[in-house]
């Protein structure tokens, strides 16, 4: 309690709410890009945190990353063209709703509900986080292995339909994670005779080099169509009452069921808001009015996909184990900052777990009234032509990454990802589960060999608690997970059976 | 458009090839076991020449089949302005250092804006120019005391 009220005086230090209030800002316009998302609004933001104090600077993150969550919406509802999975859904309303005219209502409601998505996430974190992380201190090696192998496995197998290229991705993703020294042996491995390679290839180049300069080299596919896109006018920014009244119970269920998901490993805003719409869809009275500008429609996934992300932060901190490409973005900008997420973490520093979790209050109270209030700006900056501000975000790409070492060798290892970035958005490969294991894969096998060393080699270790087995036997089912849906879709689509 | 789809499978077999032969080459380890560095790396890069071996027989199978994005990639100003973002990104790195980050930046943001906004609308693109290096170039190198050559 005392570590609570210590972080809520801290987070409420004028500093760091201007602190909020700027993340939130940035994050919003970065994530309103259109084509750009939450995950490419941290990875380019990352240097602005550089020589600030940790805790302010993990402050700054995480408003980054929740103001590019709001912002995110912003173009799903003008545009039609989300900037990332997790505000896909918010186009199957959202964008009816702005052509019926109703721009600005639609933004209005769908910053209401991802704030009361996020605030009732934010009570999930405090109920369920610290529970957890005492949980996770009785983690071994064995078990940390097979937790980061259940991730990995379910985030591959829930990018269905891509499980060849999903896995490739994480093969890619783990052997990068495995350049440089040996840190159990001090063996040098694939640095292929390049001295600044020795210390390991920072994965903050290859987040930068995908989610930065990728993103933005495969938008230069559709760079000339855009700018015939005609935006839709705005008009009053707030909703009418019934579209509260229809709207409200669907934000209140999808709060606590985007939570969960985002909980989980490998799932996350996506699924989340996409469940949520489905599951109101269902239960709603006027089906069909889904699809065409129904507010429920548009609010429900928000507020899914909101506190999903709010629920991802509990597997990073309490675990340090990132469940979506965004989060590990996340967690590549905490290491960087010297945070060191981990059950840990709770005991050593609870200060700091707890300001971040009063800075996702005021945050969320912060973006609500960024969102509505300075609506008329953030649309503006919309209108900015696509073809400056890409320059722009290649441009502070290129400096953040400087900023990692001080060496513009590293401009060659960003210019590499960024293509290999591109070439593989072309061919659909699935991107997070390369972040994903080139930031865990390291740890991985420290810890996959640390457990083999304590069991002298036997792989017995593995099945040795009841934690392990439970964890292998999620990793079976969610490699057998698309099989299953698979045969059950065929069973549906097959009348006789 | 078929170089494009099967030229992946083949590249990333030889990154895993590539992988597995040095990680097969790694100097024993003196500290714990001598082989401990070794057997992650060779089983990542096994499973790498097993799925990419999936992947090009998948890709075989509907070689014929039409993707919008690569179509997207060889039409109009599109292998223009990823190529010479590419181009201008190597010459930025051999710059950055000898010439300073003001200068270098100016050039390199400049040119790119040139490119990708179009030369006709060079009054905003120099204006954009000089104010976001000068901007960038106090923000990080005053403010936030990261030192920039």
């Amino acid at each position: 309690m005392d570590a609570f009220i210590e972080g809520l005086t801290t987070s409420l230090q004028p500093m760091n709410i201007l602190w909020i209030v700027i993340g939130g800002f940035l994050g919003t316009v970065v994530g309103m890009l259109p084509g750009l998302g939450p995950a490419t609004a941290v990875a380019v933001l990352i240097p602005v945190t550089f020589g600030m104090d940790p805790v302010s600077a993990l402050i700054l993150m995480a408003a980054i990353y929740y103001g590019a969550m709001y912002g995110g919406s912003r173009s799903s509802i003008l545009l039609n063209t989300p900037g990332d999975g997790s505000a896909i859904a918010a186009t199957f309303d959202g964008y009816p709703m702005a052509r019926q005219g109703k721009a600005g209502e639609a933004m209005a409601l769908s910053a209401v509900a991802s704030f009361v998505g996020g605030i009732m996430a934010v009570f999930g974190f405090i109920l369920l986080a610290q529970p957890l992380a005492n949980f996770a201190l009785r983690f071994g090696p064995a078990e940390y292995f097979l937790l980061m192998l259940l991730t990995l496995s379910a985030i591959v197998s829930l990018s269905m339909g891509k499980m060849v290229k999903g896995f490739i991705s994480m093969s890619l993703g783990l052997l990068i994670g495995t350049i440089g020294i040996d840190t159990q042996s001090g063996v040098y491995r694939f640095t292929f005779g390049i001295t600044e390679l020795s210390e390991g290839l920072d994965f903050l180049i290859v987040i930068i080099g995908i989610y930065a300069l990728g993103e933005v080299l495969f938008n230069f596919l559709t760079i000339d169509e855009d700018s015939k896109k005609e935006r839709k006018k705005v008009g009053k920014i707030w909703f009418t009452k019934d579209q509260w009244k229809r709207s409200r119970m669907p934000m209140l269920r999808s709060g606590p069921l985007g939570f969960i998901i985002g909980v989980l490993p490998g799932a996350g805003g996506t699924i989340a808001s996409m469940l949520s719409y489905s599951s109101e869809k269902q239960l709603s009275k006027k089906p069909e009015e889904f699809g065409k500008g129904a507010p429920e429609g548009l609010a429900a996934p928000e507020s899914a996909n909101n506190a999903a992300s709010v629920g991802a932060m509990i597997p990073l901190l309490t675990m340090g184990i990132p469940g979506s490409g965004t989060t590990a973005v996340m967690l590549g900008a905490l290491i960087m900052l010297g945070i060191r997420p981990g059950p840990l973490l709770f005991e050593n520093q609870p200060e700091t777990v707890w300001t971040l979790v009063n800075s996702m209050f005021i945050g969320n109270v912060a973006l609500v009234i960024i969102n509505i209030v300075l609506v008329g700006l953030l649309v503006k900056i919309l209108d900015t032509p696509a073809k400056i501000l890409y320059p722009l975000i290649v441009m502070l790409a290129f400096i953040g990454t400087y900023t990692l070492s001080y060496t513009a060798f590293d401009f060659f290892l960003l210019i590499l990802f960024g293509y290999f970035g591109l070439v593989m958005k072309i061919l659909d490969f699935p991107l997070a589960p390369l972040i994903l294991a080139a930031i865990v894969g390291g740890d991985m096998e420290q810890n996959f060999r640390m457990a083999l060393s304590a069991s002298n080699g036997s792989l017995g270790i593995f099945f040795n608690s009841g934690v392990s087995i439970a964890l292998l036997v999620l990793i079976i089912l969610s490699l057998c997970y698309p099989l299953i849906v698979k045969a059950f879709q065929r069973r549906k689509a097959d009348p006789i059976s | 458009m078929k170089w494009f789809k099967l030229g992946m499978p083949v590249f990333l077999m030889i990154v895993g090839l590539a992988f597995l032969i040095s990680a097969i080459n790694l100097p024993k380890a003196n500290l714990g076991n001598p082989n401990g560095p070794l057997y992650f790396p060779v089983g990542i890069s096994i499973l790498l020449i097993v799925l990419s071996v999936i992947y090009l027989i998948q890709e075989l199978r509907k070689a014929r089949e039409a993707n919008d994005h690569i179509r997207e990639l060889f039409t109009g100003r599109t292998p223009v302005l990823i190529l010479s973002t590419i181009v201008l990104g190597v010459v930025y790195a051999l710059i950055f250092e000898t010439l300073g980050f003001l200068v270098s930046t100016i050039l390199f943001l400049g040119a790119l804006l040139f490119v990708v906004n179009g030369p006709r609308k060079w009054v905003s693109n120099i204006i954009v120019t000089l104010a976001f290096s000068f901007m960038t170039w106090y923000a990080f190198g005053e403010l936030l005391g990261v030192s920039l050559p």
